[in-house]
């Protein structure tokens, strides 16, 4: 049995740090002072991805329909494949036209030190005539857990409480409180959008690493089962901070889009979920597999 | 050919003074202004940028032809930056060209079409880049390119190409065109507000995202909005708001 931990935290204090997401290192490393030396070895995190507190509708392709309050602020069950995306890609595909989805969804800014601060809190409609109507909207972080040894999870709520990411935690900043979470078995999931469909594409959730400067890892080529070479592929320079040094990391960037070219997608889709490629404990190297029905196939 | 783009940057000059198209005026300043642009451009660029079957204002508490700005929560004729702007002066300036390439030159760098939402109902999309996108449209429909045969594309800083650059900043261009060996990528077949898809989807971003953390902040909230007109308005005001650049 494989079993997902999902978790969202409430971010209650400014975040300085990584602006993509906050990553699976940072997040083993604010839970591990709280967990036994076992559980901690054995756990792997992917990437926070921050959503917005907001109304929202489900996508077309969920199992669940409807609209409903605060759909960014909580932890919808899980049935299938597609419900485990909901929140984890950038432009938060759930959030309402009816309302300013592109202010909501981005990240306010402020300056600490010259730096960029990301903002823990939105507010909309603030001209002093309209006070009571400003609409405020939180943050939150949004990664699931998963472990080699299945006994350490689910990890219980006292150990997920109160976390801190990013930088001068000192000050307060990064500070979050645990929001919900629920464990999803991996054995129990729908895949049956990604059987019925004959071709699909693979989008990185999250960058896949090709090579690193940590010390005994290997080069990873790029996947044979990707229909795109080195060539046509975007990369960006990541880091990963191991007691105090720099390690530095080539990685395909993530968001890209490429054609599937192997022919089992529902293990393929499994794999990518635990990751693939190096420092996939960390949260690299997650993929979603997208099933093309025959009209999108064509076009 | 110059008729027809000169239109293309006329078409929206009612939004300027606040009246809806149905009550718009056909001339201002001595020349025809609020014409249709042919092949459907208008409409399409629109679609890139708002949801057409959407009517009710998204932020109730500011029903303005002005625009929000999606860096700051203002609405952008209160800044200082636009303090010393004489408004009606440079509107006319904007309308009255009478070369289409210099028209789409001074739309490029205007700052008071970017004082103006597209839509009073959608307060953060910009009315400066709906009308850089609708004039990139039609120059290719006219050519005889379909929607699905368009790409993004992005140029070095100063490369600016008559009516198909959208963007021109200090560090980069952006160009709608059909592929010719720059960085680009595919819109897609589907007219939608497709801004952050096609973003991701660079072969190579024009931001230094290795090392650079303001281009990362930047390259992090375009990967988040969806709106074209909203997007590129909002690389403009970061690269002007932002400390470290």
């Amino acid at each position: 049995m494989t079993v997902l931990q999902q978790v969202l935290w409430e971010l209650e204090m400014d975040y300085i740090g990584h602006p993509y997401y906050v990553s699976g290192n940072a997040i083993l490393n604010a839970l591990v002072q709280n967990l036994d030396t076992d559980t901690a070895r054995s756990l792997k995190a992917s990437h926070g991805m921050f959503v917005p507190g907001q109304f929202g509708t489900f996508p077309e392709n969920h199992s669940q329909s409807g609209s409903q309050p605060y759909l960014g602020a909580g932890l919808p069950a899980v049935e299938t494949y597609d419900d485990l995306f909901l929140h984890r890609e950038p432009d938060q595909g759930w959030l309402l036209d009816s309302r300013a989805r592109d202010a909501l969804n981005i990240h306010g800014l402020r300056v600490d030190g010259g730096h960029p601060t990301l903002a823990h809190q939105t507010i909309i409609g603030r001209p002093p005539e309209h006070q009571r109507q400003k609409l405020t909207t939180r943050w939150y972080i949004h990664a699931y857990l998963h472990a080699d040894n299945p006994s350490t999870l689910p990890v219980s709520e006292e150990s997920l409480g109160m976390v801190q990411f990013g930088a001068k935690r000192n000050y307060g900043y990064g500070e979050a409180t645990l929001k919900a979470t629920q464990t999803v078995d991996l054995d129990a999931l729908d895949f049956t959008r990604l059987d019925e469909a004959e071709t699909h594409l693979i989008r990185l959730v999250t960058p896949f690493v090709t090579s690193s400067g940590y010390p005994g890892a290997n080069d990873v080529p790029v996947p044979w089962w990707w229909d795109e070479s080195r060539d046509g592929l975007r990369f960006r320079e990541e880091k990963i901070v191991d007691s105090g040094t720099v390690h530095r990391l080539e990685t395909v960037d993530h968001g890209q889009v490429v054609e599937y070219a192997g022919d089992c997608p529902v293990e393929t889709a499994r794999n990518g979920l635990t990751r693939v490629g190096s420092h996939s404990r960390l949260g690299f190297g997650e993929l979603r597999v997208i099933p093309l029905t025959e009209s999108e196939a064509g076009s | 050919m110059t008729a027809t783009m000169l239109a293309v940057y006329r078409h929206d000059t009612h939004k300027f003074n606040g009246r809806t198209h149905d009550n718009a005026l056909e001339e201002f300043a001595g020349v025809e202004v609020n014409q249709q642009v042919p092949c459907g451009a208008d409409g399409d660029a629109a679609a890139l940028s708002r949801p057409l079957e959407q009517r009710e204002p998204v932020v109730p508490t500011h029903r303005s032809p002005y625009r929000l700005s999606l860096l700051t929560g203002n609405p952008v004729h209160e800044t200082g930056e636009t303090a010393g702007l004489n408004v009606a002066a440079e509107v006319e300036d904007l309308i009255t060209f009478s070369e289409a390439d210099v028209a789409h030159e001074q739309w490029l760098q205007s700052d008071v079409a970017a004082m103006y939402n597209e839509a009073v109902a959608f307060p953060y999309t910009s009315l400066k880049y709906h009308t850089l996108l609708v004039a990139a449209l039609l120059h290719h429909y006219r050519d005889g390119q379909g929607f699905g045969d368009l790409r993004l594309v992005v140029d070095e800083a100063e490369t600016i190409v008559p009516h198909r650059t959208v963007y021109a900043g200090e560090q980069f261009s952006l160009r709608i065109a059909t592929d010719d060996g720059r960085p680009s990528a595919r819109f897609g077949s589907r007219l939608c507000r497709s801004w952050a898809s096609t973003w991701n989807r660079l072969t190579d971003h024009p931001l230094r995202t290795d090392e650079k953390k303001w281009d990362m902040t930047l390259d992090a909230n375009l990967r988040r909005i969806r709106a074209w007109s909203t997007a590129l308005q909002y690389i403009e005001d970061f690269q002007g708001g932002c400390p470290d650049r």
